[in-house]
This record gives structure tokens, C-alpha cells and sequence, in this order.
């Protein structure tokens, strides 16, 4: 068999903890004691010995708040190995902490290591707008984390001057920790006789920090979805 | 922004960038075969009378430095700097070359590019593949020149012959050291006649008919040379072939279909007609560090202690003073306080972040334009975005190309328009022929000045219009509106006959003067 056209594809040799292979792969390096967090389902090859726990009991009572509660939708992964996760060709993005914290949007969170502290936040005040209920993730310490995001993603400065940063709560992916949220309607009377603009609600972001959206509003959890 | 090149494309070299000091990379590759890469500076007869402007591998640079072979690096095979207002004025043009030494034709050489970068940015690359030579030996493969200011030229023409003949061809004297390099090669095909005059083969580069090779370039199996990584390593970064530099951005592989560039020769100018896309389509952009597929691929050298900052550097938005700026291949930030204050009417749902005060209203096509809209599925469902502020623009990941009117005309389905400036005039337009389901196929058509934002699925292939161009009514995006559309249904009986078919095979052919354009995109609806 000609192997010329693939033989590009190979895994590069590992220089990280975490790394992307291509744009939408992630690539992770696990050693016994570093566990590690992923989306349930997102895995998509692992080499080497690498076992898989679907709702530990850890993650079980720290996303108590997770949506319904019906389990979080979390693996505890651990052994040692490489493991590859991806979500549906979503782009994604490592982010290697030091000493920082990041809220992630739920769905756009792929995997982190186990040792950073984290916890599940609702979005007050706007978890009854958003069909999936929006709620997110906050990570804090020095680690890694790898978020995705529908497309390459941009980042915004926000709170620089007088005004707010306005989201769209489906294209959020990650800001930084310290921003003020809340819920702004630009709901008019209007848009009940069909006449909006079909931008009936923003999250306002104001303070010193960083907003990430992704060129999508397809916030659609699709590892979920799945089942 | 790194302009795309295709053959026989030239611009300034000020409308790439400012500066005069310009890397310029070549990357050329093929199983098995080794090349020359190498620099003629020629005078304004197209000779190299100075052997002193001769630069390849056993004179790396020219007396007073101004070109300089400065080797592999940053995933380029070979690489030379320029530094444009040192070059001597008897020096008019530099000729970049590649040869094969030894045995080998140019038809076995893999995807690869000659790029510019300048200040650490890539401004201009064309890219090639040996699909479009044959048993050449050499290419000449892009020119820069002095013709009242520096330009550069894409040429891509193939040569018989070696270094030698390709020397002796600008005038040259071949050295000793010239033939040990490449030996001569007479046999075989007839090699290329230098004319007596000394008129060098670079400009003839204008002629072949459009529709040769068609072949797509293969796919880019370097992608996963590209390092991986956010945030500095923990272990030294060494990775193989991948050498890191400052300056140089880091390689960008040939990407795996360029549109249009199969067309050998567009007719006329560097753009396809008046319209300009604001940038060449499939090339994405990221905060920073422009043109590069994998943004997430590159440590960055000297960055300190990475973090959070360091992981989102190459996403951060790029502000620019201009009213529409493209933030990467499928987002687009909206000024809404430059041009006037007008106010940019979008697809309703489309905007996914802004600041500022903006406000949305609903833009309602009125009561006529309700009842045809209706009646020819050309309705859109706008909003109109007013205010002071910055709207960012994007659509389920769809690419998004701006195109510029400036008081001409462009046709686009409507499903394909994401925003445009409220100063252009759109209305339905009817395309009529025979063996339409429906009787006729409608379209919107803009005109006035402003910017129209165009959005498609993957990378769009933008074709100049010849007599012979065809495309499929289904992945047609849009057009310039000077073309004439025709219908060329192809009826066949037994596929018409059934009933439950649509007969969706109606092809759209186009016809126009020379400079007219058409987006296809990889997606039927």
C-alpha cells in the first residue's frame, strides 16, 4: 500500500502535557498521577494503557448544579499513554495555566488536568434564557486545560472604556475570571409580532479582562447530544 | 494579510508592505530530487552583466549585501533577504529560480511557494505544484522588479535545462563550479533558445489558454510539521524541522486547494474584475500572526511565561481604523462610527459580540418587497444594526469574504449574504431560461459603493469567466453582475420523466468581458 498521501498524519513527538494535532485533535500526554478530566464521548483513540471512569464520584458532587443533574458529563481518564480527544472537528485550543483562573462555557470545555481546582457556576440571571441552560466552568490554578471552540476563535479586550461587552450567549465560549456578567434584553415589544432582530439577549461583560467567542452560534453540545 | 499569488499576478511592492527589508522563502520539494535555489539580479536588459548579482550557493550574497542567501529556515527551502534601497540601480531585476540537480522534471515537485515576509509578517506568496509543469528542469518562479517602483510578479514558468542553461540564458558566464553543480543535460527536449537579443522568457508568462492543468494539488501532508502548542514548553521546544525564528513567521504548508489558481492565466489584471474580494478567499487570518492555518500551532519564541495571555495572543481581535475588518476567515468586525455612521444592515441573528451602542431593529422588506421576496425565495431576514460601536459578525463557522463595490454591481444568492452597508441598492433579479423547475431563477443583485459581506461554506473557488465557464446553480454563490448568465440545462428524459425528480441538473453558464468573476463554493445546497 502506498502510504505516501498519509504518512504526513503521524503524531508529532510529544513536547507538552497537552497539544493539538492538526487544528481539531486534541493530543494529551498521560502519566500515572496526572489524571485528567474530559468531556464523556470525546475521546477518539488513546495508545497505551489508559482507563476511562464516567462520573466519578469527585466530579459527581462537585457538578451537582450540572444542568439536570442526571451525571455530569465528565470521565476521570488515568494511566499513562496518549490520548486524543476531539469534539465533532471543533477547533481547539490549549491553554496551559499558571497560577490563573478561566471560566469556560460547559460545552466548550474539553479536557483539563484533575489537579486544578474547579467548580460549575450558573450564569445568574441567564440560565432561563438559554435553551441549554447556560452554565459554566471555573478553572483555577497552574495546569492545563483545552477548550473548544466552533471555528477559530477571536478574543476581545473588553472594559476598556465607559461601555460594556455585549456576547451572544451561544457564540461565549471563555472569559476571564474576574468580569462582571449579567443579562442585558434588547427585547422589544416588537419581536413578539415577529418583528425582532433576532437578538433578543447579550451578556454585558464589563471590567479588565478577556472575552473569547467563536464564529458560531451553534452552541449545540454535541458530545451530549450523542448520548 | 498574505495576499495570494497566482501565476502571472503582479502588484507593488508598496501595496504589500511598507518596508524594504523583505525575507523571502521558497519552499520546493520533491521525493527524491535535491534543487538549486538561486537569485539573478539582471539589469534593464534582462542580463546579468555583474556575476557579482548572481546569488546562489557559492556566492550567498551580492558586494554591497543587499541580497543575501541566508539558507533553509522556517520551513522554507531555501530563503534570501532583500533589502530593496540598497540594490545598486544598475540592478533592475531579481529573478528567483529553482533547479533540480541531477535527474528529475519539474512535473515531480510536490505543493510548495515563494512568500514574502516583512516585519515578521507574510504580505504575498504564491504557491505552485508540479502539476503545472512537465519535464522542465527549472522554474523560474517569481520576479522582483523595478518598473518605476519595485513590484513583484508571480511568474511560475518552467525552463528546460539546467542552472547552467538558465544562467547562459540571462547572459551569464557558466563557471567552473557552475556545471560540477548541475550538469549539462542537453538531451532530451529541445532546449530552450535564448533569443540573441537577450529578451529574457520571464514576460511571456501571459499566454497559455485557461483550463489547463485542472489537476487539484494534492493534499499537504507538512501540516503536522507545525508544532501544536500554546504556552511555552516545559522541555526545551527542539522540535525536528521545525526551526523557530523571531522574525520569520512560521511556515505556512501550500493549502490544499487554492481557488483559482488551477486557471492558468486569468485575463488581465491581478483581480478578477472590479470587485475586489478584500481578501484573497481561504486564507485565514488570526489576531496576529496572519496567514497561518494551525494559529495554534507555534510557541512563540522569546514570549514570556505563557498563561492565559500567551495561549489567547493569536486570537485577539485585530483593530483596525477601517470600517470592516476581517478578524480571521469567519468572523468580521464591523466599525459602525466610520463611513458616516451609517448603518450596516445584517442577517438577523448574526452578530455574535459588540461594544459600543448599538442597537437592532428589525428591517423589514416592506410590504412589495415581502410579496416578492415570497414569490422568488430571494427574501432575507435583516436587522438593522445602528449606533456607535464595533459588531462582530459571524455565521455557523461559514467563511465570510468582503467584497468592495465601488459603484459596480454584484450578484449574490441571498442565503450566501451575511451584512452590507445600508448605501447599497438591492433587488431581485430573474434569470430566465428554459428547464428551470419554476420557470426562472432568482438572485439579488447590490450595487451602489459600499461593502457587501459574502459568506460560504468552506473555501470558495473564484473563477474568471471565459467562454467556457460553467457552474453548478446549486453551489454558485455569486457573480459579477457585468457577466451574462445562461442557462444550459441539460434535459434528460429519463431523469425528467420520473416524477418525485426536480431535475436538478441545470448547469449555469457565464459569459463576459475579460476581468468578470464567479464564486463557486464546495457545497451544494
Amino acid at each position: 500500500m502506498d502510504q505516501q498521501m498519509i504518512a504526513g498524519y503521524a503524531p508529532t513527538p510529544v513536547s507538552a502535557r497537552m497539544e493539538t494535532h492538526g487544528s481539531a485533535m486534541l493530543k494529551v500526554a498521560m502519566q500515572t498521577g496526572q489524571d485528567l478530566f474530559a468531556r464523556t464521548g470525546s475521546m477518539v483513540a488513546y495508545e497505551g494503557f489508559v482507563q476511562y471512569e464516567p462520573n466519578p464520584p469527585a466530579v459527581r458532587q462537585m457538578a451537582s448544579q450540572w444542568l439536570t443533574g442526571e451525571g455530569a458529563p465528565l470521565m476521570k481518564c488515568t494511566g499513562d499513554g496518549l490520548l486524543y480527544l476531539a469534539d465533532y472537528g471543533a477547533d481547539v485550543v490549549c491553554v496551559n495555566l499558571n497560577n490563573e483562573s478561566l471560566s469556560v462555557n460547559g460545552t466548550n470545555l474539553l479536557a483539563f488536568d484533575a489537579h486544578l481546582q474547579w467548580g460549575v457556576e450558573r450564569v445568574k440571571g441567564l440560565a432561563k434564557f438559554a435553551g441549554q441552560g447556560l452554565f459554566n466552568v471555573g478553572v483555577k490554578g497552574t495546569g492545563w486545560v483545552a477548550i473548544t471552540s466552533r471555528g477559530t476563535p477571536i478574543v476581545v479586550d473588553c472594559g476598556s472604556g465607559a461601555d460594556e461587552t455585549y456576547v451572544d450567549p451561544d457564540a461565549l465560549v471563555a472569559w476571564s475570571s474576574g468580569l462582571k456578567m449579567k443579562a442585558k434584553r434588547s427585547f422589544k415589544a416588537s419581536s413578539l409580532i415577529g418583528r425582532g432582530s433576532g437578538e433578543a439577549f447579550q451578556i454585558a461583560f464589563s471590567g479588565q479582562g478577556f472575552v473569547v467567542v467563536q464564529p458560531s452560534e451553534d452552541s449545540t453540545d454535541r458530545l451530549r447530544a450523542r448520548g | 494579510m498574505a495576499r495570494e499569488f497566482q501565476r502571472g499576478h503582479k502588484a507593488k511592492i508598496s501595496d504589500l508592505t511598507a518596508g524594504t527589508d523583505l525575507y523571502i522563502g521558497v519552499q520546493i520539494a520533491g521525493p527524491g530530487l535535491s534543487f538549486d535555489i538561486s537569485c539573478f539580479g539582471l539589469d534593464e536588459k534582462e542580463q546579468l552583466s555583474d556575476d557579482s548579482y548572481f546569488i546562489f550557493f557559492n556566492q550567498p550574497k551580492s558586494p554591497e549585501e543587499s541580497i543575501q542567501q541566508l539558507g533553509a529556515q522556517a520551513g522554507d527551502s531555501e530563503s534570501f533577504r532583500v533589502t530593496l534601497d540598497r540594490i545598486p540601480p544598475k540592478i533592475r531585476k531579481l529573478s528567483f529560480t529553482a533547479t533540480i540537480d541531477g535527474n528529475g522534471q519539474m512535473s515531480q515537485v510536490g505543493p510548495g511557494y515563494i512568500r514574502i515576509v516583512a516585519g515578521g509578517e507574510e504580505v504575498a506568496r504564491y504557491t505552485f505544484t508540479g502539476a503545472e509543469f512537465s519535464t522542465e528542469r527549472a522554474v523560474m518562479l517569481a520576479d522582483v522588479y523595478l518598473k518605476d517602483v519595485w513590484r513583484f510578479a508571480a511568474v511560475g514558468q518552467g525552463f528546460d535545462g539546467g542552472l547552467d542553461a538558465l544562467l547562459r540564458n540571462f547572459g551569464g558566464e557558466v563557471a567552473e563550479e557552475a556545471p560540477a553543480a548541475a550538469p549539462p543535460q542537453q538531451a532530451g527536449a529541445p532546449g530552450f533558445a535564448p533569443p540573441p537579443g537577450g529578451a529574457a522568457p520571464a514576460p511571456s508568462f501571459g499566454a497559455p489558454a485557461a483550463g489547463q492543468g485542472f489537476t487539484p494539488p494534492p493534499g499537504n501532508p507538512s501540516i503536522h510539521q507545525q508544532q501544536t502548542m500554546i504556552a511555552p514548553l516545559v522541555t526545551p521546544p527542539q522540535a525536528p524541522g521545525q526551526p523557530q525564528f523571531g522574525q520569520v513567521p512560521p511556515p505556512q504548508p501550500p493549502p490544499g486547494q487554492v481557488p483559482g489558481q488551477q486557471f492558468g492565466q486569468p485575463p488581465g489584471p491581478p483581480q478578477y474584475g472590479q470587485p475586489q474580494f478584500g481578501q484573497p478567499p481561504g486564507q485565514p487570518q488570526f489576531g496576529q500572526v496572519p496567514g497561518q492555518p494551525a494559529p495554534y500551532g507555534q510557541p512563540q519564541a522569546g514570549q514570556p511565561a505563557g498563561g492565559i495571555s500567551g495561549a489567547m495572543q493569536k486570537f485577539r481581535e485585530t483593530p483596525t481604523g477601517q470600517r470592516w475588518t476581517q478578524q480571521n476567515n469567519k468572523m468580521m468586525r464591523a466599525d459602525l462610527s466610520q463611513a458616516g455612521g451609517q448603518p450596516v444592515l445584517a442577517r438577523q441573528g448574526s452578530m455574535v459580540l459588540y461594544q459600543g451602542k448599538v442597537e437592532y431593529s428589525y428591517k423589514g422588506a416592506g410590504f412589495a418587497g415581502r410579496i416578492v421576496g415570497g414569490a422568488t425565495g430571494q427574501e432575507m431576514q435583516l436587522m438593522r444594526c445602528t449606533g456607535q460601536g464595533q459588531v462582530f459578525f459571524a455565521e455557523n463557522g461559514a467563511h465570510l469574504h468582503p467584497i468592495e463595490l465601488q459603484g459596480d454591481a454584484i450578484c449574490v444568492s441571498s442565503e450566501n449574504v451575511l451584512a452590507f452597508d445600508e448605501s447599497l441598492q438591492y433587488e431581485v433579479r430573474r434569470i430566465e431560461g428554459h428547464g428551470i423547475p419554476g420557470g426562472a431563477l432568482f438572485t439579488m443583485q447590490f450595487q451602489g459603493t459600499g461593502t457587501i459581506i459574502v459568506k460560504t461554506h468552506g473555501t470558495p473557488v473564484v473563477l474568471p469567466v471565459t467562454p467556457t465557464t460553467y457552474a453548478d446553480c446549486n453551489a454558485i454563490v455569486a457573480w459579477s453582475a457585468a457577466s451574462q448568465v445562461i442557462i444550459s440545462s441539460q434535459v434528460r428524459l429519463r431523469r425528467n420523466a420520473y416524477p418525485g425528480h426536480s431535475g436538478e441538473t441545470v448547469n449555469l453558464q457565464f459569459r463576459g468581458a475579460p476581468g468578470n468573476f464567479i464564486v463557486v463554493q464546495p457545497y451544494e445546497v
